[in-house]
Parts: C-alpha cells; structure tokens; sequence
C-alpha cells in the first residue's frame, strides 16, 4: 500500500513538473471521457432504465415493440402481435395464470382537455389503463389512493388518478384536489390519489402521462359509438403483467401464441378470404417489462448504440493522443528508468509506476470529463427533446453513470499507459547509460506509427460518418415534400375537449375560418382532421367499387384526411386534373373525395378515376365517395418514405351508411384538429394574433400546439439533426485530436531527430529534402491510415445505414470528402514541425548530438 | 589550376548571447593544399570545431574570406552550401553520427541519395567500394546499434569517403573509442592520406596529431606556433 502511495506521489510530480502535458492530456481525456459518459448518461437514462417501480424484474411484457395507437387485422408478414384489444387482452389474463397480475395499459397517451372548476382548461396527457394497473406495478398512492379493480367496473363512478408532477405542476401541489371534481374533455371525473413522487407511467417518454384513468371510463369519454373499448377487433392495449416465480417464459410465450391464435379463429375479420390460413403464423413474444413499454427506447435505441460506437472511436483517438504523448516522454526518460533498474528497481515495479502515472492522469480526466458529460447530455437532450419539459431523463450523473466513468477512466489509463509500460519493459540500462556517443535504436517509433495510423483510421471512419449524416439531414430536409411553408401556421385544437358534440363542429367551423380570413393578410384559411407531416395520420382500406373483399396481405391501405376547401391551397398543392373540394360538398350532397397522382396509380392504373366510386373496408361500403379531382402527391405522412395513397374528404361530409365499428370512427374524425393559416407575406406577432382570434371565437377552446407549418416538417427530422450534429461534433473532435496527435508525433519526430537532420544537413541534404523527410514520414503513416480508414468506414456505414436517407453508405463523397479533410488537417498539422526541422541549423543540430 | 584547396584569411566568428559577446575565432590565416594532411590541435575551448564547423560550412563566419576550390563560400545560400558540402567535403565526427534506423549499407549511401541524378547502380558501387575499403563490406546489413564504437567509425570514415569529397574533415575522429581502435582510426586516416585524399583533423591528442603532415595550433580562437602554444598552455596552468 505504502509503495502505491509513493507511485502515486511520484507520478503527481511528474504531472506537475510537466504542466503543459498534465493540461494536455487531461482536456483530450475529459473530452474522450466526457463524450462516452455523456451518451451513457443517455443510454441509462433511456435504454438501460427501469421502472421505478417494485421489483421490475418480474414485470413482463405481451408483446415486443411500441405500435401505437390503433391497430386492425392481421399484423404484416411476421405475424408478431404487439398490440390488443381489450377482449384479447381479457383472453391473455384467463389463459395465463402464469401471471400473478397482468394489467393493460393504452398504446397511446392523447391530450385531454382537462379543468377544474372555473380554472381556464389545460391540454393534458392521459393514459387509460386497467383497475389493477397500480398493483400490478406494486404502487401505492402518495397522496389518497391509487384506484382499483372496482374501480375498473362498467358504472363505476369515473375516477382519476394524477401524477406527482402533475399535481405539482398543473393543479399547485393543491391537497385539496384529492377527492374534488375535475372536468377531462368536458365530463365530470373525480381525482382520488396522486401516485408517487418519481413515477413517470409504464414508459420513458417525451411526454409522460400526467394522470390515469381506469379502461372502463374509455366509453365514457368516448360518447360509446367511437369507443374501442369493446371493439373486440381494435387493438390498443399493451398487456403487462408480473410474473409468478420460477415461470418459464418461453413456455408462456407458447402458451399466449396458441391463446392469440385461439382467438383470432373466433372472429369473422381474420378468417375471411382466406385469412384463416394465416392465423397459425399469428404469434406473441413475451419479453422483461421492467424497463415498460419501449417508447423512447424504440424511437432512439439506435441512434443512441450508434452515438456511443462512435463516441468510444473518439475516446479511442483521444488514448491513442495520450499514449503517443506518454511514449514520447518515457522515451525522453529512458534514462531515469534505466538509473532506477540500475538501482535495482525490478520491471514489474517499473510497469506499476508508469501505469500508475497513466491510471491517475486518466482519473483526473474522467472527473473532468464528469463536467463535460454533465453539460453534453444536458446539451444533448435540450436538443433530441426541445419541447418535452417533463421528460423523465435526467442529465445528472448518477451512481451507475459515476461507476461508468470511473470504470472508463480505468480502462483508458490501463489502455493507452501499456503503450509506454510496455517500452519501459525495454529499457537496458547498461545501453542506456552508456551515453550518447552510439546509435541506437528507437523502440518507440514502431508503436507511435502504429498509433498515428490508428489515429488516422478511425478518424476518417467518423469523418466519413459525419459527412453521411449530415448528407443525409440534408436530403431529407431539402426533399420535395410537396407542399409549400412560407408564411403558413399550424395551429393545433381540441374541440372536441371544449365540450363541442358533432351536431355544433360546422357552426364552429364556420365561425373559425371567418374570424381567421378576416385577419389581415391571411390568404387562405382550413381546417383538417391531421394537418401533413404532424406525426399523425388516419388509414383505411380503400376499396374501389366493385372489388371483392380484400386478401389476407393484399396492399390496400390508404391515408386520408378530412378537410375544409382551402386545405390544399393553404399548403400550396395544385389540383391536377377535375375539381377540389368546395362549399358546395355540404352533409346533404354527394359524399365526394379527391385523391392524390400514388393513388390513381395505386387503385386506378390504367383508369380514369374521375367520377369512380370508392370506399373502406368492407365492399358494401365501396360506392361511398366519389371521385371528384385529383391533386399533386405531397408528404403527409413520414418524409422518410415515399407518398402514400392519399385522399380527402370535406369536413362537412359525414358518411350515414357506416355500421359498427366504422361508424364510431366516421364520428369521431369530424372533429378538426388543425387550422392552418396562410399569409400572403410575413406578419409580425402572428402567433399571439392567431391565439386572441381563437379565443374569441371561443374562449373554451385551447391552443394544443401553434407552430409555423416549416416548423411542423422541420420537427420530424429533430432526431436526425441531432445525429448528425453529433456525429459531425464527434468527427471534428476525433479530427481535432488526430491532427494534434500527429502533430505532436512529427514534432517529437523532430526534436528527437534534431541530431540525425543535423548530420543529414552535413552531408548535403537541403531544407526542402528535410522537409520532405518529416512530411514523408508522416505522409506513410496518414497513407496507410487513409486506407485501413476507408475500409473501416465502409464497415461502420453499414451499422449506419438504417439512419441514412438518400446516401449509400459508400457514398464516395463522404469518403473521399473524409479523406481529403483529414489530410488537409494533417498536412497542416505536420508542416509545422517540418520547417522546424528544415530551419535546424546543422551545427546546433550536430551539438545536441 | 591552384593547388589551394581551402584558403582562409582574417576570419572571425562572433557568437552573441543576451549581453556577451564571444570571439571564438580572430583573425585566423590557414591554407590547406590539395593532398594535405593537417591536424588542428589545441586545449578545449580554443575554437578548433568552430573552425572545422566553418571550413565544413556547417557555419558561417562572421567576418574575413574563404575560398574553397579558388571560390568564395562564407556568403552563400543554405542550398549553395548544402550542394558543396554533399559534394566537396566528407565528415567524421567524433560520436560517429551515425542514423539509427538505417544499415550500415543505407547509412553509407546516404549522402549519395542527396546528389540528383545519381544512379541507384552506381550509388550501390561506390557503397560498396568505400565500405570494403574500411573493412566494414562484411556488416553492410547490421544496424549502427550493432557494432562497435571503432566499426562504427569506420563505416562514418566509408560515409564520408563515398562521396569522393575534396577534403575530409574529422573532428576528433578518436575521441570516442579506446587507444585501440583509435589507432586503428588513426591508420585508416593515413591510409587514406597516402591514397591521396585531403584530410583536415582536430583532435586534442598530440599523439594522434602527429600522424598528420602538418600541426595548426590554435590558442583562444588564434592561430599560434607550437612554441607560443606551450607557453600559453603553462602560463594558464600555472
């Protein structure tokens, strides 16, 4: 323990007698430490977090990924269920006794209009889930109680549970709200608990839930036509359950698919037209759901394992820096090693003490890298989430993010100190103290090369990453989306949550696209059921009439929006051939659509669909709409794929000839969502404008969300963005390192070859030839590095290609670009120590020797 | 044509630091000719390497003329003077100077790699004849490191030689291996002499100085005779 001490005395003088080096390497490890402890803040935070609920461990989950919010037949080709309806959800907690509890939780969490007393309403989220949602997860109340199984009763007195933020937030930590009414989408409910301080829901989210509600009162809210609650073919539960001890899962995993499948025989939807056939494929998967529903952890999971590959590159630049720094010292104090094994120092004491030095510099840097983590995920989340104030992720480091860096710390100072360990292992003092006078061989050069390549690879395998990104952004942020965005807003509402029924939607419409066109300026007004590119979107099987009910697998969908005539011209989309929707399409005229170019070709190839009839689902409802126009495609949905099947339809229009369960959705779409607004120029204070205007058309209706329409497309490449500014960040960092790294190297190349440039410029050699050794040398070095770096690039753009749009991951202009960067860089980095050695005089050159 | 090969006259070098001014050399007058063997001697301090470093144009003086091969040398450019010095003068140092990481074969070849236009054919050739002619054509593989003090200097002596300079210039060519292998040196030297090659030494050894044709004793940075030498020599002593 003593001689640990002593090591570490020693080797904090050494830092201290050389500042400069302490300071340098200190920064490049805070900088490699900090970006790895950084992106593992984030991956704890979000990959590797758990509920905080009790034991998670036994918690499982039905079902693997997140597919929210609706869902109806079968589930595409590999047949993997995920998301249920509440029948099935009923089936699964009969069939499986497996389960000690097993609660349901609603795939979507909707804003709610939601106010109490004569307070003006707040948009909240809520989440219906099952009565024994809380026991399920071993919650109690932090204030009254959680609700219960009886609670979950048809006409049970409608109750509500808030969370702690929320109760915080929204409702003033006021105690008496326990047991008050509070009014969600204009019905009475009751507030009984509060759930703990620190739960967020069953998922890590953006957007938490901020109260629950139990499934029973889904009718309720619904107006019972639109409810899905006992809709036995609309999926929209995630089960999740707590599993009895010493259950084998994969056993159970068996015994729910044979109960889906069970099921799914039972309903006419999935045995017609063949269907049958398909069920025995139908299956579930039952995996951990302690860390809840994969949310956040689907949408990020990859960008985030490819941020810490790419972060660990950069960490690996930075301990290549520092063994090179650390090689060029202990070549420099070969001397002082050998006097301490001529003084009968054994090697293994001699390793111990340069890993010492090496360990404790790279504790240092991991404190301060501490410092960058903690500024870099703030940063890093400020950016993934600019509008998700309550995100249960955390920036602070915690115990296990503490640990991370620690170990990191370790691992780096054992890492690159082996380099210089190592060559302390080859020092003979014998040939060592014999002096200067013969020549000797450098054992350093070798490992410094090696380093410098490495260096140089995996710099050009991150430069070639942050090109692609950021090429990618690129293509997708100047895609043809379609529409236009200039002076155009989109503000979001919630009518219905202002208590409005669809018999009062067209007075209110009316009145809406009055008071807006009456603003100055404005040159068209509509309102939409979803407005493009919101993240939100409606599809049915369209049918054309005359076609049979459609095969089990055969491509129908189609996305479709209910709209006021201004719509297209609002967002700038031409109509190409026949008529867009007017004030003549009204509730009593011809029920009348007009359909995007992809879905002429998609149902009419080789037709003209002008004045054709189709409709959804089922071929009794095929002869519903009428095809009235067709307009230029556009990005409605996600800008990553192509153009969908499109058509509108007039928000006046409500289909009567729909049964169950079409009907329910027929009404619940002729709720509008958006206004958008276009302005013949820009305006000044425009948002506030839109904002009085809707107010006094009813002071009851709130602003759900009120964005410029770029704004709105530019939101859905925020993810994107952000992996691309940081792997551009991580690109320049690793290119920053790898230059000073080089630098460094050719600079101690030079001081250390002063005495051979001096006996080359004796015998003749020129400055421009000694130039040419040191920028030769390094030129090799940077040549051998391009290469293995292209390759290595080539490699890793594979693990990127799924966050790539529009760029192959051999995109020849992030490679070369790559390439061409990092020697520009190098060449800059190496010239200066060159005329250095070519500005060597000789004489003082050959006296250092 | 003259068979003056290095004329000096009245050269002085200067070395200035923040406040002190040095005369390493005043007023130095040295012919060397064609064929000559010279030793520089004199105690340490005395301006013998600064003179040989001058002669080698590795420096320049700061004032006075040099003439090498009838032409004036002490103000030409850094390439001009790295041209004459690959072509015109082959040097042996005292610690040998030999590169590490190259072989005794590369290390011979190196000066020859700077002259344009020469042959990798005839480079190899004249290797290979200068290290035969040391002795050393047996170790042209080994790395300097792998030798000894006195096979080192030889192969320095083949370096030196194998660009068939006019003058070779030693600077204490001895002084770093054992009375041994300095004679050995010393016969090389000689040797080489008697083959006709021009060799300038310093060395502060009178033994070896006497190997030479001719002494050039310097004292305080000027040219003295052997008598003015040991009464300058015994009055610093005493």
């Amino acid at each position: 323990m003593q001689m640990i001490f002593q090591d570490l005395r020693y080797a904090l003088r050494q830092l201290r007698k050389s500042p400069g080096f302490a300071a340098t390497a200190i920064i490049t490890l805070a900088l490699g430490i900090g970006a790895n402890t950084a992106i593992f803040t984030l991956v704890k935070g979000i990959l590797l977090r758990s509920l905080p609920v009790t034991d998670p461990a036994q918690l499982y989950r039905i079902g693997d990924t997140d597919n929210c919010c609706v869902n109806g037949g079968f589930v595409g080709e590999n047949g993997d269920f995920d998301i249920f309806s509440y029948d099935l959800y009923l089936h699964f907690k009969r069939s499986a006794p497996e389960f000690e509890q097993l609660a349901a939780v609603q795939a979507g969490q909707p804003r709610f209009a939601v106010r109490r007393g004569e307070a003006r309403g707040k948009e909240l989220r809520g989440e219906w889930v099952s009565g024994n949602y809380f026991s399920t997860l071993g919650l109690g109340a932090a204030m009254g109680r959680a609700f219960n199984e009886s609670d979950d009763r048809e006409g049970a007195p409608p109750v509500v549970v808030l969370s702690s933020r929320a109760w915080q937030n929204e409702f003033g930590a006021d105690p008496s709200v326990i047991g008050s009414p509070i009014s969600i989408q204009a019905r009475p409910f009751t507030v009984i608990g509060v759930a703990p301080s620190g739960f967020f829901g069953d998922r890590v989210t953006d957007s938490p839930a901020d109260f629950w509600m139990p499934l029973s009162t889904e009718p309720y809210l619904h107006d019972g036509a639109t409810s899905y609650l006992h809709h036995a073919d609309s999926h929209w539960l995630y089960p999740i359950g707590r599993v009895r001890p010493g259950t084998s899962i994969p056993a159970l995993q068996a015994k729910l698919s044979v109960a889906l499948r069970q099921f799914l025989f039972t309903r006419e939807v999935y045995t017609r037209q063949g269907g049958d056939k398909l069920i025995p494929k139908q299956h579930v998967t039952v995996v951990p759901g302690g860390g809840g529903i994969q949310n956040l952890q689907q949408e990020t999971g990859k960008g985030l394992k490819l941020l810490m590959i790419l972060s660990s590159i950069v960490l690996l630049i930075a301990c290549a820096n520092i063994a090179n720094l650390l090689l060029a010292r202990s070549t420099a104090r070969r001397a002082e090693i050998a006097v301490r094994m001529a003084m009968g120092a054994g090697r293994k004491r001699v390793i111990r003490q340069a890993l010492t030095e090496s360990i404790l510099l790279s504790c240092m840097g991991g404190i301060a890298g501490l410092g960058v983590a903690y500024a870099g995920s703030r940063t890093i989340l400020a950016l993934a989430f600019p509008d998700a104030p309550n995100l249960p992720v955390s920036a602070s480091p915690s115990l296990p993010v503490l640990l991370f860096a620690f170990g990191v710390s370790i691992v780096t100072g054992i890492l690159f100190g082996l380099a210089p360990a190592w060559l302390a292992l080859q020092a003979q003092p014998a040939e060592v103290l014999r002096g200067v006078n013969r020549a000797t061989r450098d054992h350093s050069g070798v490992s410094q090369k090696v380093l410098v390549i490495l260096q140089a690879a995996l710099s050009v395998v991150l430069l070639a990453g942050a090109i692609l990104m950021s090429r990618s952004l690129a293509n997708l942020e100047q895609q043809n989306f379609g529409v236009q965005t200039g002076d155009r807003y989109v503000l979001h509402f919630d009518p219905e949550g202002a208590g409005y029924s669809v018999d009062r939607l067209q007075g209110l419409y009316r009145s809406i696209e009055s008071r807006f066109s009456a603003l100055p300026a404005v040159s068209h007004v509509a309102l939409a059921l979803y407005s493009p590119l919101e993240g939100d979107n409606w599809g049915d099987c369209a049918l054309p009439q005359g076609h049979p009910v459609p095969a089990a697998g055969e491509q129908c969908n189609a996305t479709w929006d209910r709209v006021t005539p201004q719509f297209l011209q609002s967002i700038g989309v031409p109509i190409e051939r026949g008529r867009d929707l007017s004030e003549q399409d009204t509730a009593t005229s011809q029920m009348v659509a007009i359909v995007n170019q992809t879905f002429v070709k998609r149902f009419y190839p080789n037709e003209d669909p002008i004045g054709k009839h189709f409709g959804i689902n089922d071929p009794k409802y095929s002869g519903a709409f009428e095809i009235v126009g067709i307009f230029r495609d556009f990005k409605m949905n996600n800008p990553r794929e192509p153009v969908r099947p499109v058509y509108l339809r007039p928000m006046a229009q409500q289909y009567q000839g729909f049964s169950a369960p079409y009907d329910g959705g027929e009404k619940a779409s002729m709720f509008a969502g958006s206004i958008l607004v276009s302005f013949r120029a820009p305006q000044e204070n425009v948002e506030e404008l839109l904002r009085r205007t809707l107010a006094s058309v009813d002071p009851n209706l709130t602003v759900v969300g009120l964005q410029t329409f770029e704004r709105q497309v530019n939101d859905n490449f925020v993810q994107d963005r952000l992996l691309a500014r940081l792997t551009g960040l991580f690109g320049v960092l690793a290119l920053v390192l790898a230059s000073v790294g080089l630098y460094g190297v050719m600079s101690y190349f030079v001081a250390r070859r002063t005495g051979e440039i001096g006996i080359r410029m004796a015998l003749g050699a020129t400055r421009t030839r000694v130039m040419g050794i040191v920028l030769q040398g390094a030129g090799w070095q940077l040549g051998l590095g391009l290469v293995i770096g292209v390759i290595g690039a080539l490699l890793a753009g594979r693990l990127m290609a799924s966050q790539l749009y529009g760029v192959s991951t051999y995109d020849p202009v992030a490679l070369g670009g790559a390439a061409l960067v990092l020697a520009t860089f190098a060449l800059a980095a190496t010239l200066l120590p060159a005329r250095r050695a070519a500005s060597i005089e000789p004489m003082k050159a050959l006296r250092t020797e | 044509m003259s068979d003056k090969l290095i004329e000096i006259e009245d050269l002085t070098k200067v070395f200035y630091t923040d406040e002190v001014e040095t005369h390493a050399l005043s007023g130095i007058h040295l012919t060397i000719s064609r064929g000559e063997y010279v030793a520089m001697s004199g105690p340490s301090g005395c301006g013998k390497s600064t003179l040989l470093s001058i002669l080698g144009l590795l420096d320049t003086p700061t004032g006075g003329k040099y003439l090498l091969n009838n032409k004036p040398v002490e103000n030409l450019s850094f390439s001009e003077r790295s041209r004459i010095r690959n072509q015109e003068i082959g040097f042996i140092f005292q610690s040998f100077n030999l590169i590490g990481d190259l072989t005794v074969e590369e290390n011979v070849e190196l000066p020859l790699t700077y002259r344009a236009g020469m042959p990798s054919a005839e480079r190899k050739k004249r290797v290979k004849e200068a290290l035969e002619r040391v002795n050393m054509a047996h170790r042209m593989r080994h790395y300097p490191a792998q030798l000894s003090g006195g096979q080192q200097q030889r192969v320095a002596v083949a370096r030196a030689l194998a660009g068939s300079p006019s003058i070779l210039l030693a600077d204490e060519p001895t002084g770093n291996l054992d009375s041994k292998n300095g004679e050995a040196v010393m016969h090389l030297l000689a040797d080489l002499h008697r083959e006709g090659s021009t060799i300038c030494m310093v060395t502060h050894d009178p033994r070896f100085a006497k190997h030479a044709e001719r002494e050039v004793h310097l004292f305080d940075g000027k040219v003295v005779s052997e008598q003015e030498l040991q009464k300058l020599t015994a009055e610093v002593e005493a």
